[in-house]
Order: structure tokens, then C-alpha cells, then sequence
């Protein structure tokens, strides 16, 4: 169990570049996640890590050994690295039984067959592939790939898993099982992991800290709540959380003493205690984000729109089981609402509110939040 | 493909006359090759023998039994040895890679096509100097150099659709290069292996250039060559000749009926990667 750092890693394709300057610290035993959309340099990186692939530039720390390092002059090759990889296609062998799949990494490292047999027995077990260890990887269906690929991944004991979307091919019952029981077996085994991923649900739900990444550059490092609720940016903010954060592009205006953003379509007070926060930017062209479970439908009150309340069309209803999602329009401004239950139809008109504190706010030049 | 009846008629019969006019050269071969020499005069090749004998089939067989031996040796040896250089070297180029593996490769393809008549004199000259001509091992040493790039492209064709995925998972499995080419690599190629070994064994059993330029007349001289010499020099002994032919086609034929299955799935998985 060690810690992994990655210090001002680069790697470049030809003239793009998969990943620029990344510096990285992932704790010993922590859930680490990359995040991002495909082609955003995720695997480049935890290939780096594995030594499968040489950066240009930067360096890679196992705990204190530095393993990779271009200036230096060092490069541990992947063998010698106490690292194991799970791969998105499994990569278990076709040719081999489970038993031998899973023996494999013992039997190059020279074990003995006793100790072989014990561990590849224990792992099986834990995994629940006992009953299939004589089969052929195409007599086993993908959850059972899946798990002979993890199995082949623990049964040495690694220093560091490096997972690389090993959900994606699963269908979507067994990935929510699985994603379960592979947290819970990291816990158990408590191995420092490092779990590459484009679904934004996998990674709030299993990650210690997730790092999103877009085309080579760190968006943002944080635990998921810290995602959740202080995005860093446009990207984070609309990455993460399903249904999608709302935008509005807004200016921010001081009318009687008071800022407010204004969106042409509804104007919102700024809450006094970030005021001082935004009034740098006042004129300028902001965008409020706020997510669909931040904004209510307000029932009690009849005739007029009530202050802070926008008076929006329902567009669609869509029923998600526990909750509803209203997606509402007036004039250019679009908004998805997740409400517990509506007495509003298609096409009527409705009150919506929002809680100001949960409100987000980005410079619109730079995509950075302000609050 | 369905056809409507009247032309599925007219299809099986010209596949049925065509495969009699290929096949009629054999037959012809097979019949003479069990006729006394009246026979061979008064019946036309086509005709079953009047008084059958297996008499040119053991001349024939004494002649070339030790042809048939050298040929068998060194076909064997250059078949095995190319075929295991082509497939380390498909997996180098493919999985390993280096800087410049893509020239390697080229230097490889270009290898395929130059003509054998090209390189005689030179060949003739390098074996004296080695001492290998009029030796089984020069055979085996042209035979084998000389199958190297086509194996090389079959195989590395071949290994372009084994994932990298599997390679890389060897390496963090903590497998090194060689390990990964006996374990994972090679157990993974049989069907390769049986294309490159029948197409090395036809070609190389085939050839008479080389076996005529390095090792004519002599102890090691090859099957294909002694079977020209079975010609005579005074008169012309079709049946000796006939039977000659079908003891030296006899090892490609079993070859073609055990793995011809193989082979054209073999063909149609080179076909498809392209």
C-alpha cells in the first residue's frame, strides 16, 4: 500500500497533447477517480502509471520510489512495478482456464504451486468464481470476465490497482451491483486505487476524491461532495449531477443598493453574504447555474408572480420514479426542475422559485466560478 | 447466394466439368503410373491400364527414395525455423516495437518479392564459401531465409488482431518479453501457424531452382530435382515418370485434404484485416 504522486506529467500524440503538466497526489489507500469525457487523457495517465507507456516529460512516485522520471533518466519497467491493471476490455487470456488466468501473475513470479493454488483458491472464493474455475474465459459471461480480470488483479496483492472503465461493458443492473461490491472490496483490502471512468455516477458514488480531467488539463480535484456543491467551473458544474445543472447567462446590475443578476427573462436578488464576493464584476456577463433539485414549484400563491418567483410553461413531465422532472421555458431561458409531485399539466404555466444559496455563479470570459 | 433452379443446373455442371478438367492431369498420372510399358504405348493417358502393375511405382520409389528423404529433411527443418522466425518477429513488430520497426517491416516486404533467379550467383557463392553446398543444411539455410518475410507478414497481419489490451495486461502480470511470446503470444497461434507451415511446406517441397543451383547430382539433392532426371537420357519412361510424379505430389495432396479447412479459414482472417 503506497501513495502515488505525479509530477508535472506530459505526454503528446503526434501534436496533441494527452495530457499537459498534471501534478497529482493520491493518498495511501484512498479511491481515486479520473473522470472525464472519452479521448481526455484518463487512460494516458494511469498507463504512465503502470509504466505501459513513457511520458515525455514529468515523473511518477510509488511511495518513495520514484519509477518514472524523463529528466532523471528513470524508467521502472511494468513488471518490476507492484501494480496491478484491470483493463476496460478485461484482457484475460482466451487460451487459459480461470484457474490459470488468475494463477498467472503467481506463476511468473515463480510462487510455489502450493501457495498458487491457496491464493488462486482464496481469491476465487472471495469472488464467488469458484464453481468456474475450470472454465474457459467464452464459457463465462461478462460479469463472470469481470470478475476473473479483478480476481487475475488481487490475487498477487498489488501496492496500487489502476481500474480502467472496468464497469463499461456490464450491463446496467450488474454495474450497480458491482460498483457496490468493488467498494466494498477496496475498503476490505484497503489498496490504494486508481479507477478511471467517464460516468459521473461511478465516480460520486465510489470515489474518495475524483479528479476531472478535459482534453489533458485538471479541471478540478476534490471528494464528490466538494464537486457537488462547489463545481470550480462551467465544465464541473455541468459534468457532474444527472439531471444536468441549469445555466443561464445573466449580467450582474446594482439597482437600489442591492446587486442583482439579471437574465432578460426574471431577475434574482443577489444574497447579501456573497454580494461582496461579485461586486467586482458589476456590468459584466456572468452565468448562474443552479441545479433542478434547488428549484420549487410554489403552489400557494395565486394571481401575480411573487417576487423572486419566475413564471415558466411546463414543457414536458418526465416521471423518474421518486420524482418528477419539469422541464420549463420562457422565452429563451430553459430550465429542468426535479420536484416531489406537481399538480401542474403540459403546457400550463407554473411558479418556480429558487434557493439563492444554492445558487452558482461563473465569470462568463474565463468559465470560472465565483461563488 | 441462391440461384433460381434452371441456373443452379447450369452452375453445378460447369463446376462439375471444370473440376474434371483440373482433376484430369492427376487421373492421367495415376492411371499411367500403374502401366506396363505396352500399356503405355497402345492406351491413350486417359484410359485404366490393360494389365495393371505396381512395378514403376517401386522403380520409381527406388529412384527417389533418397530424393524423397532429403526433400522431407529439409522442408521440415526450413518449414519449422521460418515459421517460428515469421512468428517472434510478427510479435516484435507488432507488440514490441521499436524506433524504426516500420522500416524493419519494409525491408521485410521487399524481401518478398525478389526473384529467386536474382540472387543465384550470389547464393551459389556464399554457400561454397561456407561449405554448405551440395549440403542439406544449405537448403535448409536458403529455404529458411528465403521464407522468413512472407511468414513475417502472415504473422504480423495475424498478431494486429491479438488486443494490446492482453500484452499489457501480461507485462503489469509481470511476464517479460519472451515470457509473454511462450505463454500468451504463441498459444494463441495456431491457425497462423498452420497457414505459414502448409504455404512454407508446398513452396519450399515445390521448388526446384534452389535444389537444382545448390545441391544437383549430389547425395543431398532434392525430390524435385531427381524427378527431372527421371526423364532418362535415351528413352522416355512415362510410367516411371508418372509414378515419380505421384510419389513427390503424394505429401502436398495429404497436406491439402488434412488442413485444407484450416487454410482457407486462415486465407479469409488475412482477408478480412486487410
Amino acid at each position: 500500500m503506497v501513495s502515488v504522486a505525479i509530477r508535472n506529467l506530459t505526454k503528446t500524440y503526434g501534436t496533441t497533447a494527452a495530457i499537459k503538466d498534471l501534478n497529482l497526489e493520491i493518498k495511501d489507500g484512498e479511491f481515486f477517480i479520473f473522470l472525464g469525457p472519452s479521448g481526455c487523457g484518463k487512460t494516458t495517465t494511469l498507463l504512465c502509471i503502470a509504466g505501459l507507456l513513457k511520458p515525455d516529460k514529468g515523473e511518477v512516485w510509488l511511495g518513495n520510489e520514484l519509477v518514472t522520471s524523463s529528466e532523471r533518466d528513470v524508467y521502472v519497467t511494468p513488471q518490476k512495478r507492484e501494480v496491478a491493471m484491470m483493463f476496460q476490455d478485461y484482457a484475460i487470456y482466451p487460451h487459459m482456464t480461470v484457474f490459470n488466468n488468475i494463477a498467472f501473475p503467481l506463476e511468473v513470479r515463480g510462487e510455489d504451486k502450493s501457495e498458487i493454488v491457496k491464493r488462486v483458491t482464496a481469491t476465487a472464493n472471495l469472488l464467488g468464481l469458484s464453481q468456474l474455475l475450470d472454465r474457459k474465459p467464452r464459457q463465462l459471461s461478462g460479469g463472470q470476465r469481470q470478475r476473473v480480470a479483478l480476481g487475475r488483479a488481487i490475487v498477487r496483492k498489488p501496492k496500487v490497482f489502476l481500474l480502467d472503465e472496468p464497469l463499461a461493458n456490464l450491463d446496467a443492473k450488474l454495474r450497480v451491483k458491482t460498483r457496490t461490491d468493488l467498494k466494498k472490496l477496496q475498503r476490505e483490502l484497503g489498496v490504494t486505487t486508481v479507477y478511471v471512468t467517464h460516468d459521473q455516477v461511478e465516480a460520486m458514488t465510489m470515489a474518495d476524491r475524483i479528479m476531472v480531467q478535459r482534453d489533458g488539463v485538471t479541471e478540478q480535484i476534490g471528494t464528490p461532495e466538494e464537486l457537488y456543491n462547489h463545481p470550480a467551473n462551467v465544465f464541473v458544474a455541468g459534468f457532474i449531477g444527472s439531471p444536468e445543472m441549469n445555466f443561464t447567462d445573466c449580467t450582474l446590475i446594482e439597482e437600489g443598493a442591492r446587486l442583482w443578476l439579471d437574465a432578460r427573462e426574471f431577475k434574482t436578488p443577489v444574497p447579501t453574504q456573497v454580494a461582496p464576493k461579485l461586486e467586482s464584476y458589476v456590468g459584466e456577463d456572468l452565468i448562474m447555474g443552479i441545479r433542478p433539485e434547488d428549484l420549487y414549484e410554489r403552489k400557494s400563491v395565486k394571481g401575480s408572480t411573487q417576487k423572486n418567483a419566475l413564471r415558466m410553461t411546463v414543457d414536458i413531465i418526465e416521471p423518474v420514479g421518486p420524482y418528477l422532472l419539469l422541464h420549463l421555458r420562457k422565452g429563451r431561458c430553459s430550465l429542468v426542475a426535479r420536484v416531489k409531485n406537481t399538480t401542474a399539466r403540459v403546457g400550463q404555466e407554473v411558479d418556480i422559485e429558487m434557493d439563492p444559496s444554492k445558487m452558482h455563479i461563473f465569470d462568463k470570459k474565463t468559465a470560472k466560478a465565483i461563488i | 447466394m441462391r440461384f433460381p433452379k434452371p441456373r443452379r443446373v447450369t452452375l453445378y455442371i460447369l463446376l462439375v466439368f471444370f473440376a474434371f478438367l483440373f482433376l484430369l492431369p492427376l487421373w492421367t498420372c495415376i492411371t499411367t503410373s500403374f502401366k506396363p510399358v505396352h500399356d503405355v504405348i497402345y492406351t491413350t493417358p486417359v484410359e485404366l491400364p490393360l494389365s495393371p502393375t505396381a512395378e514403376p511405382l517401386i522403380t520409381a520409389l527406388n529412384i527417389m527414395q533418397r530424393p524423397l528423404l532429403n526433400s522431407f529433411t529439409f522442408t521440415i527443418s526450413a518449414m519449422i525455423l521460418s515459421c517460428l522466425l515469421g512468428s517472434i518477429n510478427g510479435y516484435i513488430l507488432t507488440k514490441i516495437r521499436f524506433r524504426g520497426s516500420d522500416t524493419v517491416f519494409l525491408f521485410f516486404s521487399i524481401g518478398i518479392f525478389i526473384p529467386y533467379q536474382a540472387v543465384l550467383v550470389p547464393l551459389v557463392l556464399t554457400m561454397s564459401k561456407l561449405g554448405l553446398f551440395n549440403h542439406i543444411e544449405g537448403l535448409i539455410l536458403t529455404h529458411t531465409a528465403y521464407g522468413i518475410p512472407i511468414t513475417t507478414l502472415l504473422f504480423r497481419n495475424f498478431y494486429g488482431v491479438i488486443p494490446n489490451s492482453l500484452i499489457m495486461a501480461a507485462k503489469t502480470d509481470g511476464a517479460g518479453t519472451w515470457t509473454i511470446y511462450r505463454r500468451i503470444v504463441l498459444p494463441l497461434s495456431l491457425l497462423p501457424f498452420v497457414v505459414a507451415a502448409v504455404f512454407q511446406f508446398t513452396s519450399i517441397w515445390n521448388d526446384f531452382l534452389f535444389g537444382v543451383a545448390l545441391a544437383r547430382g549430389s547425395e543431398a539433392q532434392p525430390a524435385s530435382v531427381a524427378l527431372a532426371n527421371l526423364r532418362g537420357t535415351t528413352e522416355f519412361q512415362w510410367n516411371v515418370q508418372m509414378a515419380g510424379t505421384l510419389w513427390y505430389a503424394l505429401p502436398v495432396l495429404v497436406i491439402f485434404f488434412v488442413l485444407g479447412k484450416y487454410l482457407m479459414r486462415g486465407y479469409m482472417a488475412g482477408a478480412v484485416k486487410g
